[in-house]
């Protein structure tokens, strides 16, 4: 980075998307594994699900629920619906607790993210990015191995046309290639855009002479809770996603 | 944007997040998801064996009212046709019973006409054998007195007599 852009920088609503390695650690084989303020603000996140799941159980779960006894149940209870519906209610068994990690492990992030100072580690698209190439891969996997070759008939729709079969199968790898992509960038996208939002008016809270001041920082305010709605609603499309593409990958059509 | 442009993070973001992720997936499946989703479940049953449980005893205590109505129907009829045999039968005795009080009047009334009827002519028989007599005895005194006009009122006396002592003798 040029020194001489560096003050400019400070003042970009992207500065807070910097990563900076807070505890590092020597290059292993040329990879750089420091741990950056990104990773401990994640580790945070899934450290307090797995704290409040932990208290609920230790504290012994029984047909009457307790208060928050009945929000993981109501959580899972949803993440078992989505996983019924689209997988099976048999065949998803099996998934369930890929998918409730997926569900729980974004919402967390997204969520830690929107405390001021920390780091939503779902706006890097390269993480992103490696969970949805996962799980594409995933699915891959789970098709060949119960299908076998048949699985290749996922590229053509049922009901078509033996004459159209040239040209759908390439668009069905194109759609099947941009589903990735598109579940990547999605979460990125609202990630990256719900912080800069948030950014840009609050460099406006800050810059704005006194008198007028409060209203951008009531709009943060707003924007803030829209973006608890907006975790919650990309944490649950990801895995609704999810599903659907393990589904298909299980049931063939 | 930094996202595209600070590569020399990529690999550590890359590698802790799919780490983490990895970590809390055991940990959740291992710890966390089983007894949550099985109280879920063991409550499932629960009210799923509840509501039949109650469908079921629902069902029996259906059946149990219509047995019982069954039999309180059953013991009604019951009940009516003993109340009509009993009324039948004391109509029945009653009937006899005017009939043989009626039958035995009826007997006892000829049977004491009919003893009438004997002790009557029983009764005029002898008046009559009696009337004779007297008549017999009369009429062979006027016989005799025409031949003695003297002596008629003494032959009626002693005819009297004579009859009189028949009658003595007779009823002695």
């Amino acid at each position: 980075m040029a020194s001489d852009s560096h003050a400019a920088e400070h003042t970009s609503p992207l500065h807070h998307f910097e990563v900076h390695n807070i505890i590092p650690i020597p290059e292993i084989a040329g990879i750089d594994l420091s741990i950056s303020q990104a990773v401990i603000a994640m580790w945070i996140g899934i450290a307090v699900v797995f704290g409040l799941f932990m208290l609920i159980v230790s504290r012994g779960v029984s047909p009457v629920p307790s208060k928050l006894q009945s929000i993981a149940e109501v959580l899972l209870e949803f993440v078992r619906d989505m996983v019924n519906e689209f997988i099976g209610k048999e065949e998803g068994k099996k998934y369930f607790s890929f998918v409730g990690t997926v569900f729980f492990f974004i919402l967390a992030c997204n969520l830690v993210g929107l405390i001021p100072g920390s780091y939503t580690i779902t706006s890097q698209l390269v993480v992103t990015g490696v969970f949805a190439t996962g799980i594409f891969l995933m699915t891959l996997v789970i098709g060949f191995a119960k299908h076998g070759a048949h699985f290749l008939s996922i590229l053509v729709p049922p009901g078509v046309p033996k004459i159209m079969i040239p040209v759908m199968v390439p668009i069905e790898i194109i759609s099947m290639i941009a589903r990735p992509i598109s579940l990547s960038v999605r979460l990125f996208a609202n990630m990256t855009a719900g912080h800069t939002v948030l950014a840009v008016l609050f460099g406006l809270a800050m810059t704005a002479p006194g008198w007028i001041s409060w209203a951008p920082f009531g709009f943060t305010v707003i924007i803030n809770g829209l973006e608890i709605a907006i975790a919650f609603i990309q944490a649950y499309i990801f895995t609704i996603l999810t599903c659907v593409y393990i589904g298909d990958a299980v049931k063939l059509h | 944007m930094p996202q595209f442009e600070q590569i020399e993070v990529f690999q550590s973001l890359m590698f802790w997040s799919v780490v983490s992720f990895m970590l809390l997936f055991f940990l959740l499946k291992k710890f966390a998801f089983p007894p949550i989703l099985g109280a879920l479940e063991e409550r499932e049953k629960k009210i799923r064996s509840d509501i039949s449980e109650a469908e079921k005893l629902r069902q029996e205590a259906d059946s149990i009212k219509a047995d019982l109505q069954r039999e309180l129907k059953s013991a009604h009829e019951k009940a009516d046709t003993i109340v009509q045999m009993a009324t039948d039968e004391s109509k029945k005795i009653q009937e006899k019973t005017v009939q043989e009080t009626q039958n035995k009047v009826r007997q006892m009334q000829s049977d004491a006409e009919q003893e009438i009827q004997v002790s009557r002519n029983k009764l005029f028989n002898e008046i009559r054998g009696f009337a004779a007599a007297l008549t017999v005895a009369s009429a062979e005194k006027m016989i005799k007195k025409s031949l003695d006009e003297g002596d008629h009122k003494r032959l009626i006396e002693e005819s009297i007599d004579e009859v009189l002592r028949e009658m003595e003798s007779k009823g002695a």
